[in-house]
């Protein structure tokens, strides 16, 4: 008898039933790439938590009205989206009155610890569009016409935020860059 | 070599993030190759996206799961589109219709039907009387003819 992995759709079938242990297990792939996007993409762990429950929840209740299983990951990543910018939208002014919460990259050196710092910080730097797109694309590896449709906006704005977040990513970390080569 | 306009020249983000066609990609490699330019953009480009790479995830600090509750339980038209529940709510209208369209039995109607299976009892050990009488005559018949026989 040949044994197949239980794939996503599989889960997603039985999670549409009302199988909740189903959905726990599809929860339990996913969950930390959704709260690594919401940490990067609020700046606050408590609030990347909180927002990560809150879209696994909404996605459980409109598990119905998604179409085709294959496309989960998209479609989790749009109540991601809607959920963060939400919260970004809610906690504005008070972010604004503090500013940047970010360490500064100056003077960084290439230690992990460091570097990882200093990339947080080039992160932070970028607008809060730009860097979803960077999130998207590099760190959850989705194609443009799929974050095209997460950030429900056409291919060529997401090109543009894209494009404009390296350019200004590869100006911030090029003393890395250059301390690295030497 | 270098780029003459920038309409020849590839786009080299897209190429560095994977979403160039294979020809495209080729056409793009066998520039990068003739245009310094162009190979040292692309380097940096790459550098960058390096650099990217090496920042890890991060654990999640509590993990998320849901308990079975009023929240998840599916809807009631949802448990009625179910096909389990299609199927049992189907044969239980099938047993309820089948027992309203039943008569009911009376005592009157199990001692008819009492009465008919004891006459249709009867009529078959009729027959198998008759039928057992005619075979006895049959072999009187043949014993007969057999001593007939055997005295010529």
């Amino acid at each position: 008898m040949i044994f197949r992995e239980v794939e996503d759709p599989d889960l997603i079938a039985k999670a549409r039933r009302g199988d909740v242990e189903a959905y726990n297990l599809l929860v339990s792939r996913w969950e930390k790439r959704v709260y690594n996007y919401l940490l990067r993409l609020v700046s606050n762990r408590e609030d990347a938590l909180d927002v990560s429950q809150e879209v696994f929840l909404k996605a459980y209740q409109s598990l119905p009205k998604l179409g085709d299983p294959a496309r989960f990951a998209g479609w989790l990543f749009r109540i991601a989206h809607n959920e963060a910018f939400s919260l970004l939208r809610r906690k504005r002014p008070e972010t604004e009155l503090i500013g940047d919460p970010r360490p500064a990259a100056a003077g960084s050196g290439m230690l992990p610890m460091e570097l990882s710092l200093a990339i947080e910080s080039a992160l932070g730097r970028l607008s809060e569009d730009q860097r979803e797109a960077v999130l998207l694309k590099v760190y959850q590896g989705f194609k443009f016409d799929e974050m095209a449709e997460i950030l429900d906006c056409p291919v060529s704005t997401v090109k543009s935020r894209l494009y404009t977040a390296l350019d200004l990513l590869k100006v911030t970390l090029s003393p890395q860059i250059v301390r690295g080569e030497s | 070599m270098s780029c003459l306009s920038p309409e020849s020249k590839p786009d080299w983000k897209a190429y560095a993030l994977g979403e160039l066609n294979p020809e495209a990609r080729v056409q793009a490699e066998v520039h990068a190759a003739t245009c310094t330019a162009c190979s040292e953009e692309l380097a940096t480009l790459r550098l960058t996206l390096d650099m990217m790479s090496t920042l890890r995830e991060e654990e999640i600090p509590r993990r998320i799961a849901f308990v079975s509750d009023k929240v998840f339980e599916p809807r009631w038209w949802q448990r009625i589109f179910s096909p389990t529940f299609a199927s049992a709510c189907v044969i239980a209208v099938a047993i309820l219709a089948h027992g309203l369209m039943r008569p009911a039995n009376t005592d009157a109607d199990v001692d008819a039907a009492v009465a008919k299976a004891i006459a249709r009892f009867e009529v078959k050990q009729v027959d198998a009387d008759v039928a057992n009488r005619m075979q006895i005559e049959d072999v009187k018949q043949l014993l007969i003819a057999g001593m007939g026989f055997q005295r010529q």
